[in-house]
């Protein structure tokens, strides 16, 4: 692997599923924030690129490529590939104007749902909808969905949340940022929140496969843990809205390569 | 994270919606274009330059000239159709050009569209209409933008309701149709999208159309 980094092989995937954003458009950016971790952990310059998929899929076809060394990815992507691709959290990701958690809120029509059983035959749209095992197993947990509940991803959150307003057998799945702009929909009396995750990493960096060895490693997620605003490397953060790293704080039972 | 990542990303494809992929016209003429038409002409230049601009400097350059433009078109004929919508397209390069203020230049692209549209619905062949749709395509969904893929499909009904056999009209239909999921019905778009290029006269609108629909088609089958 080592020679992998020096010969500008080593590749750090942004997996964004669910999200707007094209790859071309968020090559620079990612380029940015590459060279920023490399110039911060010390890495021979040029030793790391970044690639940037928006899709589930592609990000984990991009992983399991040898020379993806590092990922950048959502919380729900993690709990739901962290075993078949090996991943192992390093840092977490603090996020502007969100934090480095948050809660995931379940929300349907007002009366329609009055506990899990209620929800047979349902829809449950999110943007995490590409991660079932997490909708299920982490955002609700101790809810638990009746087997025939259909699980699908949509980035199209406010035509998802007209549909329950319609009264459509649908549920939605909200992560924070949309569960807190909830009440400035003209329809928002209609909805209710059926019930909310505890506090769950919004995304991580990750070591994919051990393909980084243990002392890079260290030194790598040591630097991540000082970039930060005013810090080297703070515009290649900002660019991105994100803050600072903090040390990974893994829910229990977290999922386990 | 992504989501705010992301809202970035999207400007790049929303600044450059009113029209369809053409190559980079020459650098303007230094002159100062001083009617309603050359000013309206003027920022279409920019916005077909900014399109092929790799260059984020020069971008917000381009952005600033039409920006400038806009505001005279105004000052000469505050209710103009043409100036109310260029000035819509010249917000749109500011969206693309500055980011970190996305948002709020794509809602004053939408009210001036808006604004356009009341005045002659028809300038530009449905051109208000068409580019809303295109703008609530493409940028960035509620609650982090004015992206609502229902909306665009209303607008995009009413383009191609207003100006049927426009091919730029039915490929905004075709895009709202395929990403509310109706993959017949964008389909369809796309070849009667297709059918009304073919009957135009050989331009670089004409190849674009017809790249567009081909690729529309080819994904869609």
């Amino acid at each position: 692997m080592n020679a992998l980094l020096e010969a500008a092989l080593a590749t750090l995937v942004f997996c964004a599923p669910g999200y707007p954003g094209a790859a071309g458009d968020a090559q620079p950016l990612v380029d940015q924030f590459a060279s920023a971790v490399v110039a911060a952990s010390g890495w021979p310059a040029g030793s790391l690129a970044a690639v940037y998929d928006p899709t589930d899929q592609g990000g984990v076809t991009k992983l399991n490529s040898a020379d993806a060394v590092l990922a950048f990815v959502p919380y729900p992507f993690f709990v739901e590939h962290a075993a078949q691709l090996h991943l192992t959290a390093l840092v977490q990701v603090d996020v502007v104007d969100v934090g480095p958690q948050q809660r995931w809120t379940l929300v349907a029509k007002n009366g329609r749902v009055s506990g899990p059983a209620s929800m047979a035959g349902f829809t449950l749209l999110s943007t995490a909808g590409y991660a079932p095992d997490f909708v299920r197993s982490s955002a609700l947990q101790g809810w638990a969905l009746p087997p025939d509940v259909k699980i699908e991803a949509t980035g199209q959150i406010l035509s998802a949340l007209r549909r329950v307003a319609a009264g459509e057998p649908v549920a939605v799945l909200l992560d924070q940022t949309q569960a807190a702009a909830l009440a400035t929909l003209p329809f928002a009396a209609d909805i209710k929140t059926v019930m909310q995750s505890p506090q769950l990493p919004v995304a991580l960096i990750v070591v994919v496969d051990s393909r980084v060895p243990p002392a890079r490693a260290r030194a790598l997620q040591t630097a991540l843990l000082k970039m930060g605003s005013g810090s080297a490397g703070g515009d290649a953060l900002g660019a991105l809205h994100l803050r600072s790293f903090v040390p990974a704080k893994l829910p229990s039972p977290a999922p386990t390569p | 994270m992504t989501k705010r990542l992301c809202w970035g990303l999207l400007m790049a494809t929303v600044g450059g919606c009113a029209g369809q992929p053409r190559p980079a016209p020459p650098a303007p003429p230094s002159a100062q274009p001083s009617s309603v038409s050359a000013l309206a002409a003027a920022i279409d230049a920019d916005s077909k330059r900014s399109d092929h601009e790799t260059d984020s400097k020069t971008r917000a350059d381009i952005a600033a000239d039409a920006g400038r433009d806009a505001d005279s078109c105004l000052a000469l004929e505050p209710q103009a159709a043409a100036c109310l919508y260029y000035r819509g397209v010249a917000y749109g390069l500011q969206a693309r050009a500055h980011p970190a203020h996305a948002g709020e230049y794509l809602n004053h692209m939408l009210d001036a569209l808006a604004h356009a549209d009341a005045v002659d619905p028809n300038y530009d062949e449905a051109g208000p209409s068409r580019v809303r749709a295109l703008v609530l395509l493409r940028a960035p969904g509620w609650p982090l933008g004015p992206g609502d893929a229902d909306a665009a499909l209303v607008a995009a009904r009413r383009a191609v309701a207003l100006k049927p056999k426009y091919p730029a009209n039915l490929l905004a239909l075709a895009e709202a149709l395929a990403k509310g999921g109706d993959a017949n019905g964008a389909r369809d778009a796309y070849a009667r999208a297709r059918d009304a290029a073919m009957v135009m006269p050989a331009s670089l609108d004409r190849d674009g159309w017809l790249r567009e629909s081909d690729q529309g088609l080819a994904k869609a089958r």
